[in-house]
């Protein structure tokens, strides 16, 4: 039977727990996972480091149990998460990969090697890491090293230097694992059976919040016409911050965070749809070949934990001037598939977004799908993100070129679009028009390259200063003619 | 007993059953404890209202100065840091009013009501502008030896500069928190993130005006340091305590991480002038430094920095005529404080930064210039302070990394990579470290320890130093196994406790193991005479003829043995128990202090170090000429750490000191907008390493064959030295960019090297060829 929208339901670990939102003084629906955690006796080991998802001491692994028996297995940051996004799932703590029969602990391999390792030292960190590692430990067998410092580079540690973490992901996974369930999946398999299927809508309204998590678009497309102020959650992301970093009061959300019908993706001769739910690692792993500039600048996008969140249609929409995945959409002359209750419109990437974290969505739609033409021949396609740290940073200055040159090397069609020069990511409008009809040399490049460091009047801010940015921009431009 | 001991945290760390301040299972009562600060630089506090946010439905108390029972003060050293603001704030982020209420929430929800009337106040923001209105901290310190001047005009060589370098923030995952429990009376336990529970016990006793024996303080491990847990926690303590003492009710505080960065000091930037005489042969004969550095709003430790930076200015070097000045500057950013290295790392980049200059000068290679420059064995051995260099390490170190690394190979190597590939150069660079050991304040070098075993032969040690994760503990139950000859699973090490252990001094310095390890085995020590003596009480009974004797008793295998008459024993167990019923007292504490260490402030003359720890590395980087970007490809250091205590733990501070040291130099910047107000106040801005910031292949090994006489088992001290190691990767860095105009010309560099620094110096230096 299913239970009323203000209850939810999850595992925690082995356990089966259940909020009633109506009744409950201590939870509203945007405490987080993190907050609601530490609330609880025992579950203490799960940590704030930061509060915005920039350091993994409170990542924890969410397990989804699939119609096939499986279950699926993502280290997220508890931080960035309101409880109502975790209802039917199983969130897996650090409490929960160890059995105490009496003092005698059976360790998880992951923890095993860390303490062989020397993998903790001050340990704040560690319950984090050893989270992040679970889930390594879940999806790969014997992973590269690209792969393990992947799964690592959210979370953050002060003290070891992280070589001995790496040796310790290395020895717990270097095992070729058994597909069956373990003891622990098959008691959470019996707790999900048990309870049939858990989509349903959430509504909940409490200590003055409205909380919406519609389980239909149809649902949520009505929902935002009714409610045009409210705060669309796509993954959590960035909402979640404006709650824990500027303690904001979020009266209204709607979290389409759970939406199939935007998760989807397909693709046809020319080009690939994607789901506007798609979280920026499923999007990062359908694009893979395809859009190889698209996958290499989610390769730098985030942390792993992050773009286990984040989905794509978010980033869209906060049309921010440092995005990373814009400047790449822009080349790529994507579109953008807009959703209101009675229509559906088409836009391009340019023209939707319309300046300063501006776009031209009105208030009764939805980013339903992003449309991305696939490479056409003799068409090139790069990507290239300049940040104070290589990993986990937003950048400085991002840019994308698309380049089509004629059989004597003639340039017949070019896009140079940066982000973090203006206050969105724009075109060197000048520069491309320059480079039209020249011939593709290094010497029209250093010219072009002198045209594009006047084009921009960027700002100085944390990240970069505004010479700084020039110069990255401009350097851009030969770092694309040597790669080419 | 030769398998390694695991760190004796890591199954709570990675159980998640490991328990932090924050962790503390509160108390149902709990308050939550909230700083109002100041969003002004430098500012006059007209008038201000707290009655609307009394009002607060939640909210406990509103303390403001005037609620101070004692004294209005945390500073550490200097009284010139009050706790609460009074008529004046001079910096962002200091304290005035403080709030305990049901939630955090409902302390926002309050503050919000505070109004506040500040009439803003010309703010200094930097170095040069203290310079310029004169702001010193204190009097200029001088050192010097032979005769700068003369020595200067008689070189053939000259080379004059100045170096700046940035602040860091330390990053402790654990941010600061304190939980203040009141108990009856005047009784308040004090549950501090502290490196420093004695100083934290004499900052509360302060502001609430009760002694210390009423106040508790209590640490069982803390989430990390590095040195910003040395006075940082003084006020975050003196707050709890406050409301804890104005409410009846336990009060917590653990600071949001970016409260945490605005509130805290930081690494003292420090901005430096030299001058420097060289022969041909690249031997500095005469150097002049100044160093300044950028003390923040009050004193903290400031003036014990400044001194170990003018300690370090030699780092691995002879300068035979040295004139050297530190001064402390005054300016409106929050006190700044520890931090791994304290202060040496500033004047150490001087050094290195010169003789990196020299060597492009001469077109001699970088370590070849170290190598000449280095303290001597026999001659050149005393350093401009007076203290002669003994067991130096330098060139043992030096010529066995040379081998291991490659090094003259990998030159010519990365000088053919370099004439091949305009837009990447690689570059490389060796580098040293000495570091003195002991606090340079002589009598800080004390500690004390108790040792209690009970009747079933299990022993609990407390002693004065902090567990933060270096190890500490893990090395002291090492060190007691080896001395009581027992198990190591039969001792534990208890929190640390002001109650246990008084007038301790903070576990800095790199000194953690060296003093306390001394302490306990001092305690250990008292009881085993103790032990023995029963033993041979017991023992003699039966060989009245041919009693044994103290000389021959030994502790080892959990038995205590005549190793003359080897079947003459008692098991550790059995004998503890003899021992209590003959009435024999089974707890002991132990005392250390550092013998022969002192100095002349005046004359700035003496012995301020009791051993050097010495290191070297070699990094090799590749840079991106059009991105700025770099990569470590590879790392070896070889590192002296005496008769190491414990190998997998010294190797762990080595790869940990090191990668901070790293951030420092490459990717940690602070930065602040004209007001003074910080643009990195969370790790969304500032950057630390990740773990791709590690070099592509790192060599960690430790020096073999080379104990150190004196000291706890033979050891060196760890915590701090391998920081310095990462200039390596600074001036690899350097040289790579160098490589562009063929190392013909010196390029503009400073530190932090950030990736806009690299492109911006790449671009004057192409501006110059």
């Amino acid at each position: 039977m299913k239970q009323p929208q203000h209850i939810i339901q999850f595992l925690l670990n082995d356990n089966l727990i259940e909020i009633d939102f109506s009744k409950s003084v201590e939870y509203k629906p945007t405490t987080t996972v993190l907050n609601y955690l530490r609330s609880l006796p025992g579950h203490k080991g799960v940590k704030e480091g930061c509060a915005e998802g920039d350091c993994g001491a409170c990542t924890v692994v969410l397990a989804e149990y699939n119609q096939n028996g499986s279950f699926t297995y993502k280290a997220v940051t508890s931080c960035l998460l309101f409880l109502p996004m975790i209802h039917g799932k199983q969130l897996i703590t650090v409490e929960g990969l160890a059995e105490k029969n009496g003092d005698q602990w059976e360790l998880h391999p992951v923890q095993k090697e860390i303490i062989q390792s020397f993998g903790s030292q001050c340990g704040y960190c560690t319950p984090g890491i050893v989270m992040s590692l679970f889930a390594l430990y879940k999806n790969h067998d014997n992973p590269s090293k690209t792969i393990i410092n992947d799964a690592l580079t959210g979370n953050l540690c002060r003290c070891t230097g992280y070589r001995p973490i790496i040796e310790a992901a290395e020895k717990a996974c270097a095992n070729i694992k058994s597909h069956q369930l373990t003891v622990k999946e098959k008691k959470a398999e019996n707790i999900f059976k048990a309870l049939g299927s858990l989509e349903k809508s959430i509504a909940i309204e409490s200590q003055g919040q409205k909380y919406f998590r519609p389980a239909t678009l149809h649902n949520a497309l009505s929902l935002i016409k009714q409610y045009p102020k409210a705060h669309i959650v796509t993954g959590g992301s960035d909402i979640a911050i404006k709650q824990t970093k500027k303690q904001e009061f979020l009266e209204e959300i709607i979290d389409i965070s759970g939406l199939r019908e935007l998760k989807g993706h397909s693709e046809d001769q020319a080009n690939i749809y994607l789901g506007a739910g798609l979280s920026m690692e499923e999007v990062k792993t359908i694009v893979d070949n395809k859009i190889p500039e698209l996958h290499h600048i989610l390769s730098y996008f985030g942390s792993l934990q992050i773009r286990n969140i984040a989905t794509i249609g978010g980033n869209l929409g906060t049309a921010s001037p440092i995005s990373d995945t814009l400047p790449v959409l822009i080349a790529r002359k994507a579109k953008v598939i807009l959703k209101s209750g009675d229509k559906e419109r088409t836009q391009s990437i340019d023209s939707f977004i319309k300046g300063y974290r501006k776009t031209n969505i009105n208030p009764d739609e939805l980013i339903y799908r992003i449309v991305i033409p696939k490479t056409m021949k003799g068409v090139i396609f790069k990507s290239y993100k300049l940040s104070k740290r290589k990993e986990l940073d937003i950048s400085s200055v991002s840019g994308a070129f698309r380049l089509q040159l004629d059989n004597e090397k003639k340039i017949t069609d070019i896009a140079l679009v940066f982000g973090g020069m203006a206050e969105m990511p724009k075109k060197a409008v000048q520069t491309e028009m320059f480079l039209m009809k020249k011939k593709f040399e290094r010497e029209t490049i250093e010219t072009a390259m002198k045209i594009l460091y006047d084009e921009f009047m960027p700002i100085t801010d944390a990240r970069a200063s505004d010479v700084g940015r020039r110069l990255m921009a401009r350097n851009l431009l030969m770092k694309f003619y040597n790669d080419v | 007993m030769n398998k390694q001991q695991l760190h004796d945290s890591a199954l709570q760390h990675v159980t998640g059953e490991a328990v932090y301040v924050n962790d503390i299972d509160s108390h149902a009562r709990l308050l939550t404890g909230h700083v109002v600060f100041s969003p002004f630089a430098h500012a006059n506090i007209i008038s201000y209202d707290l009655g609307r946010a009394k009002k607060t439905k939640g909210v406990h108390a509103i303390l403001c100065y005037h609620d101070i029972p004692g004294e209005n003060q945390v500073g550490a050293v200097v009284k010139d840091e009050v706790c609460l603001a009074e008529k004046e704030v001079t910096f962002i982020g200091q304290a005035l009013f403080l709030i305990a209420a049901e939630s955090k929430e409902i302390a926002l929800k309050a503050e919000q009501l505070i109004e506040v009337d500040y009439e803003p106040l010309e703010a200094v923001l930097n170095i040069e502008d203290a310079m310029e209105k004169n702001q010193l901290l204190a009097t200029p310190r001088i050192m010097e030896c032979g005769d700068f001047q003369k020595a200067f005009n008689d070189s053939a060589f000259h080379l004059e500069g100045e170096l700046k370098t940035g602040a860091q923030e330390h990053w402790y995952l654990e941010t600061q928190s304190c939980l203040s429990i009141p108990g009856e009376g005047n009784e308040m336990v004090i549950y501090s993130s502290t490196q420093h529970p004695s100083e934290v016990q004499s900052i509360v006793s302060g502001v609430l005006g009760r002694k210390k024996n009423e106040i508790e303080v209590v640490v069982k491990r803390i989430g990390g340091a590095f040195g910003g847990k040395e006075s940082q926690p003084n006020q975050v303590a003196a707050w709890t305590a406050l409301l804890a003492s104005a409410t009846g009710l336990p009060v917590k505080i653990s600071l949001l991480r970016d409260e945490d960065q605005i509130i805290t000091g930081k690494r003292h930037p420090f901005l430096s002038f030299y001058k420097v005489g060289f022969n041909q042969a690249g031997m500095i004969n005469a150097l002049k430094v100044e160093l300044n550095g950028d003390a923040g709003s009050s004193t903290d430790l400031s003036n014990a920095i400044l001194e170990r930076s003018m300690f370090h200015i030699d780092n691995a070097y002879f300068i035979p005529n040295l004139h050297l000045t530190g001064k402390m500057w005054k300016t409106n950013h929050p006190s700044n404080t520890a931090f791994r290295g304290f202060g040496a790392p500033q004047a150490m980049a001087v050094i290195e930064a010169i003789i990196d200059r020299i060597s492009r000068k001469l077109s001699i290679d970088p370590a070849e210039i170290r190598r000449r420059n280095f303290y001597g064995m026999d001659d050149r051995n005393i350093t401009y302070y007076g203290e002669k260099i003994e067991n130096n390490r330098l060139f043992s170190i030096f010529e066995k990394l040379i081998t291991t690394s490659g090094y003259y190979n990998k030159r010519e190597e990365i000088n053919k990579f370099n004439t091949n590939h305009e837009f990447f150069k690689k570059g490389m660079a060796l580098t040293p470290v000495k570091f003195g050991i002991s606090f340079t304040t002589s009598f800080l070098n004390q500690a004390g320890a108790l040792v209690n075993i009970y009747k079933d032969g299990s022993v609990l040690i407390t002693h004065g130093g902090v567990e933060m994760g270096q190890g500490l503990h893990t090395k002291i139950v090492t060190i007691a196994a080896s001395e009581l000859g027992i198990d190591m699973d039969k001792i534990r090490v208890a929190a640390t406790s002001t109650s246990k252990v008084p007038n301790t001094s903070a576990t800095a310095a790199s000194s953690g193991s060296d003093l306390n390890g001394m302490a306990v085995k001092n305690a250990v020590d008292k009881l085993k005479s103790r032990l023995t003596e029963i033993f041979l009480q017991e023992i003699n009974k039966n060989h009245p003829q041919k009693p044994s004797f103290e000389g021959s008793v030994l502790f080892q295998d959990n038995y205590v043995v005549d190793q003359m008459h080897r079947e003459r024993k008692k098991s550790f167990k059995e004998l503890i128990s003899l021992a209590y019923l003959n009435q024999i007292s089974l707890s002991a504490t132990g005392f250390y202090k550092t013998p022969g260490i002192f100095f002349d402030k005046q004359k700035g003359k003496g012995k301020p170090f009791f051993y050097y720890a010495y290191g070297m590395a070699v990094s090799e980087v590749l840079l991106d000429v059009l991105t700025g970007h770099h990569q470590v490809l590879r790392t070896d250091i070889l590192h002296d750490v005496g008769n190491s205590l414990h190998k997998s733990i010294d190797i762990g501070q080595i790869e940990g000191g090191f990668i901070q040291g790293v951030g420092w130099c490459t990717i940690e910047e602070i930065k602040y907008d004209r007001n003074g107000k910080m643009l990195t106040h969370s790790p969304d801005t500032y950057k630390i390493p990740t773990i791709n910031d590690l070099p592509l292949d790192f060599r960690v090994n430790l020096l073999k064959d080379a104990p150190n006489p004196n000291n706890i088992k033979k050891s060196k001290a760890v915590g701090e030295p391998p920081f310095m190691l990462s200039f390596s990767v600074w001036l690899a860095i350097k040289d790579a960019i160098s490589a562009i105009a063929d190392h013909t010309t010196e390029p503009e560099f400073s530190l932090p090297a950030t990736q806009e620094v690299i492109l911006r110096s790449i671009e004057k230096l192409k501006e110059q060829i």
